[in-house]
């Protein structure tokens, strides 16, 4: 296996979506290469962080606006001035 | 009654909704807001514009419930909706040098110093917090929506491309590259902070 190969099969590999044969093969060129090794460890370490990081909080008020929306387009809806959107996810 | 809406799945929430339940639609949004926020906050970066797609996202839901089909779940639809709204505002604000084809990949390692060993923890300083948002940042929105739902939300490939209406291969390739772009992002970041400690250090 080359460096090269092993660079793109990298988030294949941290994704365990590599065949088994083929996980082998780049677990031992890792092994081998330290400059494979190095984007190996840097990748795997980037992921880790951002999967540590903090989920958002909503800020205080953001219910309550996102609540006064919903009810303002409710009544217009129900004095006939909403407009369906068949298409709302914009795909 | 609440209480029975509490107990219901999302489908049965949906049906309800679509025979015009008001409640039933509140339940949805009170399952859902933070969800919206989160993936929304994680996208932009900014809570104002966070606040203005999580608006949008239930005001879209709400005007295309009777639309909805169930030929994909709720959850799906309602973050299809969210990264849609996102990518349009990020295209609206990002510069247009910013290209997903304007990639930084290499074709074979070069020697990069591994910053790796140690444990989260130590790493993630505010500073380190701050290259992270500053790298996610850097991305085209192509790539930073499938960075954020991978990576940051814990979708499966197969959930993002259903979201995103891609096939899992370009997920994959997407996905890959952004994790690159990102990478090297954080390794221009702890080179740069670990080169002037060590000259401050020697003088």
């Amino acid at each position: 296996m080359s460096c090269k190969e092993v660079l793109e099969s990298i988030s294949s590999y941290l994704d365990e979506e590599l065949k088994e044969e083929i996980a082998v093969e780049m677990h031992k060129h890792i092994g081998k290469c330290s400059d494979c090794r190095a984007e190996f460890d840097t990748l795997t370490m980037t992921i880790k962080l951002y999967k540590h990081s903090e989920t958002p909080q909503m800020p205080a008020g953001c219910h309550d606006r996102l609540i006064k929306t919903l009810e303002i387009e409710t009544m217009r809806a129900k004095q006939g001035g909403g407009e369906p959107d068949p298409n709302p996810t914009g795909v | 009654v609440a209480q029975d809406l509490k107990a219901l799945p999302d489908e049965a929430l949906v049906l309800r909704a679509q025979a015009d339940d008001e409640r039933a639609f509140g339940e949805l949004v009170g399952r859902y807001e933070t969800k919206v926020y989160s993936l929304a906050m994680k996208m932009l970066r900014n809570p104002e514009d966070a606040e203005d797609v999580l608006q949008e996202t239930f005001l879209r839901a709400y005007r295309g419930l009777k639309s909805f089909r169930g030929n994909s779940t709720f959850s799906t639809w309602i973050y299809r909706i969210t990264a849609n709204s996102a990518l349009m505002k990020l295209r609206k604000k990002q510069l247009p040098t910013v290209s997903i084809e304007d990639a930084d990949e290499r074709e074979a390692p070069i020697n990069i110093a591994d910053w790796s060993p140690g444990p989260v923890e130590q790493l993630l300083t505010l500073e380190t917090q701050q290259a992270m948002s500053d790298a996610i940042e850097a991305l085209p929105a192509e790539f930073r929506q499938v960075f954020v739902l991978r990576d940051l939300e814990g979708h499966s490939n197969a959930d993002v491309a259903e979201i995103l209406d891609l096939s899992v291969a370009a997920v994959k390739s997407r996905l890959h590259r952004a994790r690159l772009k990102v990478r090297n992002h954080l390794t221009r970041f702890f080179n740069d902070t670990r080169g002037q400690k060590a000259m401050g250090a020697r003088s």
